[in-house]
């Protein structure tokens, strides 16, 4: 996420900026000391990740630190482990070559908007380089994402409970919005996260096939909220 | 033209009703919509709770007498709630519900239902759009635009103008306020339709969508509210000086 810009008003920037920063440096430190608070027993094949990602946190790793290097997606690259690989780094991430089918694949994910597992899986393939988020062919598929979590993921769980939404489908879109937040200057993909993080449950350990996803998206959101002082 | 005022509540009604009746409109109703499709009954009985317990009652218990109040007792896209609005033979409605309407309804208006939106078109769409706006430094405002099934999409914008909330003493009472402006904007929109200058500008959806903001946003953007738009020496805003 680059720093907050505008080129109009000048002396109103550098307010508005300070009052963005500072909000952000907070929620860092929130986030970084709740995800130290975590028990890495209660994640079960994901322990040894989230000790990882403790370890990496607690280094206060900065932006231009290359101490871990995540290779650049190839063919084979699994989502679920790119996305743990993502978040225990704070270096820049690059997209590999576009896919050119995004429109016909918007509408493979809109039909299947009830059926959250073949959601998933097409997410999953479609970004198993989870950086290809951000590519400006996927303008339209990042809308999507961000209505479907914004819109009905969040009304579900506000008028019924975190059990009546699929946590893998909504975790995996939840790490997308973050990765891409890192490299993008739209605070509505920032403040998805924001939300969701007032919104999930402190300690939630979700039933999902990957638990490893709650871990990513705290340390992806950290890493996002990082990129931008 | 004849007008009909899509609302919830009488209460809701009232204040767009008195500003087109003031600038002198007379062939206008109040259509009260239940709030699902399931709430009709109850809906019923919470109006008729409003008429006996809630101020400017006897105003609202006026308007029924006239006939000027025409209460839906299915959703507004029921078939029979499409035939009474088809007999209406109603040309622009104006949007106080907090419903969401399907093309068919739309259609019943002969030229559409309007909508006053608290937010500068085609740049803000959705939901928090005016502490988007204060967060992203631009200007608060209000957009009147016919409405389409999709959210803040409608094609043909009549109005849209920014609005001083400097007045005002926080962002609540900032979106009240622009709340409270729609019956002008209404009114100023009815009567573009009816002039010889009528214009209007395209929804060319080169904005952006927005959704609910978070808690640590919205604190940000109070933040920022308040720090520009201090008000004169000798004035607080009810907190407590140290």
């Amino acid at each position: 996420m680059r720093p907050f810009r505008n080129q109009n008003r000048e002396w109103q920037m550098s307010a508005r900026e300070a009052a963005i920063l500072g909000a952000v440096r907070q929620r860092f430190s929130d986030v970084r000391d709740r995800i130290a608070g975590l028990t890495p027993q209660a994640f079960g094949e994901a322990a040894d990740y989230l000790k990882r990602l403790q370890q990496s946190l607690s280094t206060n790793d900065r932006p231009d630190d290359n101490t871990e290097r995540v290779p650049v997606g190839s063919a084979g690259h699994d989502c679920i482990a790119a996305l743990c690989a993502i978040s225990l780094t704070s270096a820049q991430l690059h997209p590999t070559i576009p896919a050119t089918d995004s429109a016909q694949f918007l509408e493979l994910l809109k039909e299947c908007q009830n059926d959250s597992e073949k959601s998933f899986r097409l997410l999953a393939e479609r970004f198993s380089w989870p950086p290809n988020f951000s590519l400006s062919t996927e303008t339209e598929i990042r809308e999507h994402v961000l209505m479907r979590l914004m819109v009905h993921d969040r009304a579900r769980i506000e008028e019924r409970s975190i059990a009546s939404v699929d946590a893998d489908d909504l975790l995996l879109k939840l790490n997308l919005v973050a990765v891409h937040s890192r490299e993008s200057d739209d605070l509505r993909f920032l403040d998805a996260l924001n939300y969701y993080y007032e919104l999930l449950p402190t300690n939630w350990v979700p039933r999902a096939r990957h638990v490893s996803l709650v871990v990513s998206f705290l340390g992806l959101y950290a890493r996002a909220l990082q990129c931008g002082f | 033209m004849r007008l009909a005022i899509l609302a919830n509540t009488l209460p809701g009604a009232l204040p767009i009703y008195e500003e087109f009746h003031r600038a002198g409109y007379h062939d206008l109703v109040v259509i009260l919509c239940p709030v699902s499709s399931r709430s009709g009954a109850r809906d019923r009985a919470k109006h008729a709770g409003r008429l006996l317990l809630k101020s400017r009652r006897f105003k609202s218990l006026s308007l029924l007498l006239k006939g000027k109040v025409k209460i839906l007792r299915h959703a507004l896209d029921h078939p029979r709630s499409l035939e009474r609005l088809a007999n209406l033979k109603l040309d622009v409605g104006l949007h106080k519900t907090g419903n969401i309407y399907r093309q068919t309804t739309i259609d019943s208006f002969r030229l559409g239902i309007l909508n006053a939106h608290i937010g500068l078109l085609p740049g803000y769409r959705g939901r928090s759009v005016m502490e988007w706006s204060v967060l992203q430094g631009e200007p608060a405002g209000i957009s009147v635009f016919f409405i389409d099934s999709g959210i803040d999409t409608g094609e043909r914008i009549l109005l849209s103008e920014p609005v001083d909330i400097s007045h005002c003493k926080s962002l609540t009472e900032a979106k009240q306020y622009l709340f409270s402006l729609d019956a002008m904007f209404y009114r100023r929109a009815v009567a573009l339709l009816s002039s010889n200058e009528l214009s209007w500008k395209r929804n060319d959806l080169s904005g952006r969508r927005y959704y609910v903001m978070s808690k640590l946003f919205n604190e940000v953007t109070e933040q920022l509210f308040l720090l520009h738009h201090p008000l004169p020496l000798g004035e607080g805003r009810g907190e407590e000086l140290s």
